[in-house]
């Protein structure tokens, strides 16, 4: 039984927000926040933070059996250990890079700070002033340092917010890394759906300041390395049979061979039919048995090469017994380390 | 020349007030940047009366408070064997709030334009109120210090009204530039006053350019 994040918050933020949210949330892996703007979620993470106390209302917050807010007392925001990574990077502008890493790393008992600057690729910048920083460069330095602070959970606000795709794509890899690597827990609100699809093993829906429920987590498949190949590496799914579907797939991706890595299936990228769809633009073509119908019971689920996957309730299955599924787009997990279970 | 008295007593009742007032001024405007009290815009408002009270009316107050006969007054004549009203600590109680505000306001500015997330990242970073305070706030505020130093340095040397309610007229203990101007033009020795008053005008004009050049200079790097 993993230690758990309790909170039941009743906030009155300005006359027409009230945050009125209870939830229990285990501490281990990613859980992703998701709900369109305005509904809270920033709110939330500030709130559990402990930032914002001048805003009236209840708080009753614990954190794996520490009392953070209660009847027992209050625990101020830098007592509790959290690693927050704002929407912006809001870095310290007087210092340098390595000031602004090493500023939580002094404040700390134990701190992995060259592990994080080698994970993140920081070396070179260390010396540098913030000032010249690129966008993705700030928001990696705004990673490591708040993972050099030693935290007991991460908690992510949209730390993309402002980045290009392109961007975006180049810095998601470093966040999935050093979440894995540090192994923390980690709270994450975002609403792309590609972030959650490579980042979340569990995902919590906000709406209008309250607790909508827990979405399907992303559909993943996991895979084994098979071989380096220059800009990426060529990944066998688990369960593929030589030559077979799913035998042979590139990712953009840096990891060594045997290592395992999760693969995401982003829901619009994922399509079911009874019949071949030929190969067209698909990057793999599976042959799917479904082992439980959606209906009463709630989303179907479908076996993939020996692998169980839960499909979203927002996804069309056929109704048949077996199926092909073909894939479109998919997104790595590097190091995926399976916590959900 | 006569008038070095009053040049030398101008400049230390400018740094003594400047020293104390910087110290008093910074946790003062810290408070009203931070506070969420109710209290809050009436201590604003009593910090900034100095700004629009003419210096007379303050002046007359503080000779009020400050004489033997006021329980202020008279307990500092007891416990230092010395009167406040025609003093030099008369004088620099009366220049602190004289420049009160010219020390608060810049520092205010300052505090306010830290950003808030910044300051929360300090926080959840470990730092405590204090610590993030020393190490974030006063670091970003730097320039606000320097502009409150300058300004309030600046305004005391110019004060004039106060001055003569409190300390009058004494060469050597209470005579400042500014009165020391004005003894001259009534005795119409208009080459001292000439002397003094360009000096004066030379010395404003150079405090605030500096204060505009470095500014403005701070903007850009931080733009």
């Amino acid at each position: 039984m993993p230690d758990r994040l309790h909170f039941r918050l009743k906030l009155r933020r300005g006359p027409l927000f009230t945050l009125e949210a209870q939830e229990s949330l285990p501490m281990q892996g990613v859980t992703a926040i998701v709900g369109p703007s305005g509904s809270g979620k920033t709110s939330l993470l500030r709130a559990l933070a402990g930032l914002d106390m001048g805003v009236a209302g209840e708080r009753r917050i614990t954190f794996c059996n520490k009392e953070w807010d209660g009847p027992g007392g209050h625990v101020p925001a830098h007592e509790r250990r959290i690693g927050f990574v704002f929407q912006d990077p809001h870095l310290f502008p007087h210092l340098s890079v390595a000031g602004n890493i090493g500023y939580g790393a002094k404040r700390c008992e134990v701190t992995s700070f060259d592990a994080i600057v080698e994970a993140l690729e920081l070396g070179p910048l260390l010396d540098r002033g913030i000032d010249g920083l690129s966008g993705g460069e700030a928001r990696r330095v705004a990673l490591a340092r708040a993972l050099a602070s030693n935290p007991a959970v991460l908690f992510l606000d949209e730390p993309m917010t402002g980045l290009d795709s392109q961007r975006k794509s180049e810095f998601l890899p470093y966040i999935a890394r050093a979440v894995s690597q540090a192994r923390v827990p980690a709270l994450y609100v975002s609403h792309s759906s590609d972030e959650v699809v490579t980042l979340a093993d569990r995902v919590l829906e906000l709406g209008q300041g309250h607790v909508t429920g827990w979405r399907t987590p992303p559909m993943r498949l996991t895979a084994h390395v098979v071989a380096e190949t220059g800009p990426g590496v060529e990944v066998r799914l688990d369960g593929a049979e030589d030559d077979g579907p799913g035998a042979s797939i590139a990712l953009p991706l840096r990891a060594l061979p045997g290592e395992a890595v999760g693969i995401g299936l982003p829901v619009e990228s994922v399509h079911f039919s009874v019949h071949h769809p030929g190969a067209g633009s698909a990057i793999m073509v599976l042959p799917v048995t479904v082992t439980r119908p959606a209906g009463a019971e709630g989303q179907a689920v479908l076996d993939v090469l020996g692998q169980s996957v839960r499909v979203p309730g927002v996804m069309r299955v056929p109704s048949a017994r077996t199926l092909w599924m073909s894939v479109l787009r998919v997104l790595p997990r590097p190091m995926v380390v399976d916590s959900t279970k | 020349m006569t008038v070095w008295p009053a040049i030398w007593l101008t400049l230390k009742l400018a740094f003594v007030t400047t020293a104390i007032l910087l110290a008093v001024a910074l946790p003062l405007a810290w408070w009203l940047t931070t506070t969420r009290s109710k209290l809050r815009p009436v201590v604003e408002a009593i910090t900034t009366l100095p700004l629009v009270l003419p210096p007379t009316v303050l002046g007359f107050y503080l000779l009020i408070l400050m004489s033997p006969t006021a329980p202020f007054g008279a307990l500092w004549l007891r416990v230092t064997g010395d009167t406040l009203t025609f003093s030099f600590t008369g004088l620099v109680i009366a220049s602190l709030v004289y420049s009160l505000p010219f020390a608060v306001q810049p520092l205010q500015t300052a505090f306010a334009s830290v950003p808030q997330p910044t300051m929360d990242a300090a926080r959840t970073l470990g730092a405590t109120p204090r610590d993030a305070f020393l190490t974030v706030a006063l670091p970003l505020a730097r320039r606000g210090f320097l502009t409150a130093g300058v300004l309030t340095f600046a305004h005391t040397v110019g004060e004039f009204g106060v001055v003569l309610m409190v300390g009058g007229n004494i060469p050597g203990r209470t005579r400042v530039i500014s009165i020391e101007i004005f003894t001259a033009v009534e005795t119409l020795d208009y080459a001292t006053a000439h002397v003094l008053s360009l000096g004066l005008l030379a010395f404003s004009f150079c405090v605030l350019l500096l204060v505009y050049v470095f500014n403005r200079r701070g903007g850009v790097r931080v733009a």
